[in-house]
């Protein structure tokens, strides 16, 4: 059996990133939930947002929560369809679905960053 | 005193309830109290039972929705003057209180559970030498008697047929723990498919209602961490 | 057995509990990140309107259950998410109980904090 082909690694690849961006977003939600609602009502205004996706590290900042929140929901969503007997028998369409609706998640998301 | 034992009857076919009133004194178990019915009421009453000490593992059940063994639970201990008895969840009833063990039993057959070795020479035996510092790696998890009630609580175990289940992974890692044993590379290949380890999302229900407190939820978590750092180590070789 | 497998409370320990409202609450914030998603959709209109207009709808005290709801999920998610994450690699086990008993009281008092944060967001000012 070849060790080394990248399905026999999905699994453990996949149960570790849940873990650590799980760690990472407990401090990435925290920060954004800080700023949003910590310093002032006119934290969330339109200009304000605006304000904070011009500077590049709160732009870094945005990437990375959208990607650690993106893969970390449909990689959950994966979890929980594999528990049941329906994802069981589709296996491989279970996995190329949620992540594709992760890839969709952090794209579409980007495209907002990027747009706005 | 009379407590009223309502039990989950099942014909083949239909399920339905059954009430019956056991005339219980102190000390007297949940098992003890079957027998009465069986040998005084309703002999047709179905339920498995072998050792009464709890070491055969036959008599797991769910008593007043927790899963325990039958000989090991005192009528009186459980207060009220209800018990009520339900064959054990996730798997499918035969009848009355009795459960369907075959795919459990396979399920431990499964993860090769004995000891893989390649250098076994018949003409000269070799004696294994182990410390005790080396048996207490895996001595607890050997202590498993297959009862199921680690199973019938697993939230897996309920929505997926084929999860290897808490029993089976614990054996695994009871000899991918132990020194003596050559054979950890095979079982964790078997255990690292999607219906082993990757299953399991810590409820831990199993370790609380294991009847001999052998801690499958910790073995599992160990053998999870075993087969990452070995497939993920795959990658480099 | 069905999907009320993982939701079951009687005769079940604190941990399967705990278990079953990681799983609820990952659900529900697993659809929040979508609405978010497409409420921050509201903010491609370049005049700011559509967004303040969202705001001035979804900012106010007659959501604040609703948010206080959903951070709870949040916080609660997170919080138990770290308890899992330490015992998912290998450690602790043996302190389990007294870990769930801190993650608990942990998720209490930041939920309460952020609720009263948002409170006086929408209220007090």
């Amino acid at each position: 059996m070849e060790k080394t082909s990248a399905k026999h690694v999905f699994e453990p690849l996949a149960w570790l990133l849940q873990l650590i961006t799980g760690i990472l977003l407990a401090f990435l939600i925290t920060i954004h939930f800080y700023v949003t609602h910590l310093e002032s009502h006119e934290a969330i205004s339109y200009a304000a947002v605006i304000e904070r996706l011009s500077s590049p590290s709160y732009k870094i900042m945005y990437v990375l929560l959208l990607l650690f929140v993106s893969f970390h929901a449909f990689n959950g969503l994966r979890a929980i369809l594999l528990d049941t007997n329906f994802g069981a028998k589709r296996r491989g369409f279970t996995n190329v679905v949620t992540m594709l609706l992760f890839l969709l998640a952090f794209f579409y998301g980007f495209y907002l960053l990027l747009i706005i | 005193m009379d407590v009223e034992f309502r039990i989950k009857r099942f014909d083949g076919s239909k399920s339905y309830w059954q009430s019956f009133k056991v005339p219980v004194r102190k000390g007297m178990t949940v098992l003890e109290g079957l027998y009465y019915i069986k040998e005084n009421i309703d002999p047709s009453l179905a339920f498995r039972a072998s050792c009464r000490m709890g070491i055969c593992g036959s008599c797991a059940i769910k008593i007043n929705n927790k899963p325990r063994l039958a000989c090991e639970t005192q009528i009186m201990h459980l207060g009220g003057k209800t018990v009520t008895l339900e064959p054990l969840d996730n798997f499918k009833v035969l009848k009355d209180l009795i459960t369907d063990f075959e795919g459990f039993f396979a399920k431990h057959e499964f993860v090769r559970p004995y000891l893989i070795r390649d250098d076994v020479d018949y003409n000269e035996p070799v004696e294994l030498i182990q410390t005790p510092k080396e048996l207490e790696a895996y001595y607890i998890f050997s202590l498993c008697i297959k009862c199921g009630a680690c199973y019938s609580v697993c939230p897996a175990a309920a929505t997926r047929d084929d999860y290897l289940g808490p029993a089976a992974i614990t054996a695994a890692y009871r000899f991918c723990a132990d020194s003596r044993d050559r054979g950890k590379e095979i079982r964790m290949d078997l255990v690292s498919s999607d219906n082993g380890v990757w299953r399991c999302h810590f409820a831990a229900e199993c370790s609380e209602v294991c009847p001999k407190k052998i801690e499958p939820a910790k073995a599992i978590q160990k053998m999870r961490l075993a087969s990452t750092f070995y497939m993920l180590k795959n990658i480099f070789r | 057995m069905a999907i009320s497998g993982w939701f079951k409370v009687s005769g079940r320990s604190v941990f399967s509990l705990a278990f079953s409202f990681h799983r609820i609450t990952g659900i529900i914030l697993l659809i929040y990140l979508c609405m978010h998603l497409a409420y921050l959709t509201s903010l491609t209109d370049k005049t700011g309107q559509t967004y303040e207009g969202l705001i001035g709808v979804t900012v106010t005290p007659a959501f604040l259950a609703f948010d206080a709801l959903l951070v709870l999920c949040g916080v609660y998610h997170g919080i138990n998410g770290l308890r899992v994450i330490i015992h998912e690699f290998g450690l602790a086990y043996e302190y389990r109980k007294a870990i769930l008993a801190i993650s608990i009281v942990l998720i209490l008092a930041v939920w309460l904090y952020a609720s009263y944060v948002m409170y006086k967001l929408v209220v007090g000012g």
